[in-house]
């Protein structure tokens, strides 16, 4: 739901491919928000399912006419897979070239990380070779209580966070990453630690937030109105500690909010079915949300696999999958639709049927919390800008925002 | 809105489309269910198909059965008298016993491309007849040449059955010279099925299919899911498109594309040569004299699938 300022995660949007290796559904971590229902173990992803996936996406150049690739690796968490990760990098560097293939020198390995491993050996390693075509973000939730409220470890006896483990990493992150961001993810009982979160996010040096609430059913009666309060105390300290100068949350942008045109703002919002998703069994997905670890309810879609390629047929709904087409009237008429985001996994996981064309509508109020809290800030913030003469200035160099798939 | 029930009046019924009817045991339908059935039609104002075996009813089904206005379908083997719609699946064909019939012959790409004489004199004798390819998805670049060709050459009966003064109905032929608008699968959105177990069904394929997934039944009457998917507005393939004659078939649609309202390729391929030679027979009719004065042309178009048309945007 967020819109969020250029970062590297985002490089080449829009005429990237982004392929994903589900390189393990294992994880140190037991978040209690996490939609990764079937984590497990055992599924771990082997090098000839790598490579077999590699040598058919370089092999079949034309099916990916895109200009550019990220080459992105989740789990789980990615990261316990590095000693397989380094293997396949080495792999799609050498075979781009080999082939001169089209994304040679123009691609680029991304992560999201818990950052437990961040600072291993391996891990530098790998991240020393590969910097120059490299994106890391490291999932911290906020402070000590909030992030340990959600991102515990796996495992019996009693809950611990993994707050200080992850913290202790941030420097070296920062130090390799200047502008990395974090992702934070907001459930129903992490609205009252939103504004402290966020704030204590900025006091570690990241300076940019990318926060999300869940698309899934999890609001409680008055979570709307809690989360605007948070969010009227977080545009507060924004504004009068002067943060917005160099500071970013994806929770306040100028563009949402707003009514949609029905012609020319039809388009679907998410990205699954131009994105490619490959799991340790060699199977394609159009996304990694909808494989069997992803969902709930609903049985995994998947296009093909690394022996008989994509069907082509399963990636139709996807792409001709439009705005008016998944969304109740109540949103098509919505006169704050701007910004409003769907998550087509959770759209289908949601659905009275094995549909990707029924919108969930369980954020609504809280995108309308959202809003409410946006105008005031911008309406706060601009006035407060003119008073000080520094509108122009702000408006000249602010950071530039686009939206955020998922 | 509904408008039709087709009641399966046994598992061993004949199909009329694409799905097969999976080779078991026979089960009727009960007749109290077959009573309801008919009762709940009358209340919602649905004509009644009901679709037979191959095997003689009981006298009691039958006298169920007109107790209500309806059509029946029956295959080729149990076809009599009042039958309104014979399926054939198979090429030994009586073309006396179809005369002024309505026909749905069921068949492979490759056996109907075999057998272009028995398609000709079937046309020749009955008032319509509907192809249904059972093996569309398998349609290759090396088929649809070949079909393009067989609809051209099967046109050209068609040409001389109107010159004789006859004015023979083929669905992959003639019905897009007649339309003026889609007509196609009506499943889910004007059609729904009753199955030998007393539960509803969006079309017998989806029955077949599992027969869990029932969209109702008898009692709670029927409760079609994200039933706007069965509409063309939902259909963002189908909506933009003018291969108007295409049966769209909904049970396809969901095994090939995952999506009820999602055509897959080869449909929209199949469907647009269909198209096309309707366009050639269309022109080819009109130059022996006047013909549908009230109906435009048929535009030539430079795809086959209305998909890369949208991608193109």
């Amino acid at each position: 739901m967020d819109d969020i300022k250029t970062t590297e995660s985002s490089w080449q949007s829009g005429i990237a491919k982004n392929i994903t290796f589900i390189v393990t559904k294992d994880c140190q971590l037991a978040c209690k928000y996490c939609y990764l229902v079937g984590k497990n173990e055992k599924e771990r992803m082997s090098w000839e399912t790598a490579k077999a996936a590699i040598d058919y996406i370089l092999g079949h150049e034309a099916d990916f006419p895109e200009a550019s690739v990220v080459w992105d690796f989740i789990g789980g968490e990615p990261f316990l897979e590095i000693e397989l990760i380094d293997r396949i990098c080495d792999y799609l560097k050498t075979e781009m070239f080999r082939l001169g293939h089209h994304w040679f020198n123009s691609y680029r390995f991304s992560f999201s990380t818990n950052g437990i491993n961040y600072h291993t050996p391996a891990v530098q390693a790998f991240i020393k070779k590969n910097i120059s075509h490299l994106s890391v973000g490291i999932t911290i939730d906020g402070t000590r209580q909030k992030h340990d409220l959600n991102r515990i470890w796996k495992g019996g006896g009693p809950e611990r966070g993994s707050y200080d483990d992850v913290v202790r990493n941030i420097p070296l992150w920062l130090e390799q990453f200047p502008g990395g961001g974090t992702k934070v993810t907001i459930s129903s009982a992490d609205i009252p630690y939103i504004c402290e979160s966020v704030l204590h996010l900025y006091s570690l040096g990241i300076h940019e937030v990318n926060i999300n609430v869940v698309f899934e059913d999890v609001w409680q009666e008055g979570d709307d109105r809690r989360f605007e309060e948070q969010l009227f105390a977080l545009a507060d300290a924004i504004i009068d500690g002067g943060y917005y100068q160099d500071y970013a949350c994806s929770f306040f942008s100028e563009h949402i909010g707003k009514p949609l045109d029905p012609e020319k703002e039809n388009q679907n919002w998410c990205g699954a079915g131009k994105m490619l998703s490959i799991d340790a069994a060699g199977t394609f997905y159009p996304c990694t949300r909808f494989a069997a670890y992803s969902l709930r309810e609903k049985k995994p879609i998947i296009i093909g696999n690394v022996r008989d390629g994509i069907d082509r047929n399963k990636l139709r709904p996807f792409l001709t999958l439009d705005r008016l087409t998944q969304s109740p009237q109540q949103c098509i008429d919505c006169d704050v639709a701007s910004g409003c985001a769907w998550c087509q996994g959770e759209n289908y996981d949601a659905a009275d049927t094995p549909t990707i064309y029924q919108r969930a509508t369980a954020i609504c109020l809280m995108h309308k919390a959202r809003v409410r809290a946006n105008n005031y800030y911008w309406n706060r913030l601009f006035r407060k800008l003119e008073l000080e003469g520094e509108r122009e200035d702000y408006e000249s160099n602010k950071r530039t925002v686009e939206p955020q798939n998922c | 809105m509904l408008q039709y029930m087709i009641i399966l009046l046994d598992d061993a019924s004949t199909s009329f489309c694409h799905y097969e009817v999976p080779s078991g045991e026979r089960r009727l339908i009960h007749l109290d269910d077959l009573r309801a059935a008919i009762r709940l039609a009358m209340i919602e104002n649905l004509t009644i198909q009901f679709v037979y075996p191959d095997y003689e009813l009981p006298q009691e089904y039958q006298e169920v059965i007109d107790t209500i206005d309806h059509s029946d379908i029956k295959p080729l083997l149990a076809v009599t008298p009042d039958a309104d719609v014979v399926t054939i699946n198979g090429w030994e064909i009586d073309n006396k016993s179809l005369s002024g019939r309505v026909a749905v012959l069921r068949t492979a790409m490759s056996e109907l491309l075999a057998h272009t004489r028995a398609v000709k004199d079937l046309l020749a004798v009955v008032q319509r007849l509907n192809v249904v390819i059972t093996d569309l998805t398998t349609l290759t670049d090396t088929n649809r040449e070949a079909y393009m060709h067989w609809l051209n050459e099967v046109g050209q009966t068609v040409v001389e059955l109107y010159i004789n003064g006859q004015s023979p109905q083929f669905n992959l032929l003639t019905d897009r010279m007649m339309l003026a608008a889609m007509n196609n699968c009506g499943a889910g959105d004007t059609c729904i099925t009753l199955a030998p177990n007393g539960r509803f069904y969006v079309c017998p394929g989806f029955y077949y299919d599992d027969p869990e997934n029932d969209v109702g039944d008898l009692r709670r009457g029927f409760d079609i899911k994200n039933r706007q998917l069965y509409k063309l507005n939902y259909a963002p393939i189908c909506r933009q498109c003018d291969a108007w004659q295409c049966r769209r078939c909904v049970w396809l649609n969901r095994h090939t594309t995952l999506e009820v309202n999602t055509p897959s390729h080869e449909q929209c391929v199949a469907a647009h040569l269909e198209r096309n030679a309707s366009r050639q027979l269309l022109t080819s009719i009109r130059q022996k004299g006047t013909f549908l004065p009230d109906k435009p042309e048929i535009n030539e178009i430079d795809y086959l699938d209305p998909f890369e048309k949208l991608q193109e945007r």
